[in-house]
């Protein structure tokens, strides 16, 4: 995982690996930014969590409407005031809103 | 212009619509059944109180870390990605650009979601915004 690379991320403040179990298990931040590793640690715990749901949510999507394209999950994003994190697998990347690429973003963490 | 229509003249976009808080009360243009619309508005409003929950927990660690108030999600799939912006939601294909135009397009007309997202939302139906929300 090259998060030096995930930092070349249009408005990139921060990229993280996590476990399955949301530990982070590694973290760049940029200079200057106001996140601490202590916000990435509870952001990475999250991350886990609103994977899992969405990835029920598409599942329980397509059974019940019979609707396809939704699995497998690809990747979440929350929408902060300032900031976005999105993630995918076991690393993410926070973007500020203003120069976020959302699509930027998840293709980079596809393929991560 | 409102906001639905105009998400619906984007080529690529499968279905828009906007939902209360409460979950009794939505609208809808595009690919949806009224059942399926009616579902995807519990499904949005279930996960925007999930982010925002998660967002004042990281806010009581680490105040105005420029997470809160969270202004919507997104959840990628395969070849459809939902975006919620607020209570307004889009279905949309995994077209190059088109989730970039669709969330600045609805990030810059629903605005900025306030400090008191909930009570706002809900004073937009007419009800009784010092009840209990969740």
């Amino acid at each position: 995982m090259n998060l030096e690379k995930m930092m070349e991320l249009p408005g990139a403040m921060a990229a993280f690996t996590y476990n399955d179990r949301g530990e982070m298990q590694s973290h760049v931040l940029r200079e200057g930014t106001e996140l601490t590793p202590q916000v990435l640690d509870l952001l990475t715990r999250s991350c886990v969590a609103n994977l899992a749901i969405a990835g029920m949510e598409a599942r329980g999507w397509e059974a019940l409407t019979g609707q396809v394209g939704f699995q497998p999950l690809q990747g979440f994003s929350v929408v902060g005031l300032e900031w976005s994190v999105v993630v995918n697998g076991n690393c993410g990347v926070i973007v500020k809103n203003r120069d976020a690429d959302y699509e930027a973003a998840f293709n980079a963490l596809k393929t991560a | 212009m409102h906001i639905v229509k105009q998400l619906m003249a984007i080529p690529g976009v499968i279905a828009a619509g906007e939902y209360a808080y409460r979950g009794d009360r939505f609208s809808y243009l595009g690919a949806l059944t009224d059942e399926f619309a009616r579902m995807a508005s519990i499904l949005c409003r279930a996960n925007t109180l999930s982010v925002n929950m998660q967002s004042e927990i990281f806010d009581s660690f680490a105040e105005n870390c420029g997470c809160r108030p969270v202004q919507g999600w997104i959840a990628r799939g395969a070849n459809v990605t939902v975006c919620a912006v607020g209570n307004y939601f889009a279905f949309i294909e995994n077209r190059e650009e088109l989730l970039n135009d669709v969330m600045t397009i609805m990030r810059a007309k629903v605005g900025d979601i306030g400090d008191d997202l909930l009570v706002n939302l809900y004073a937009k139906l007419g009800g009784d915004t010092k009840e209990a929300l969740y």
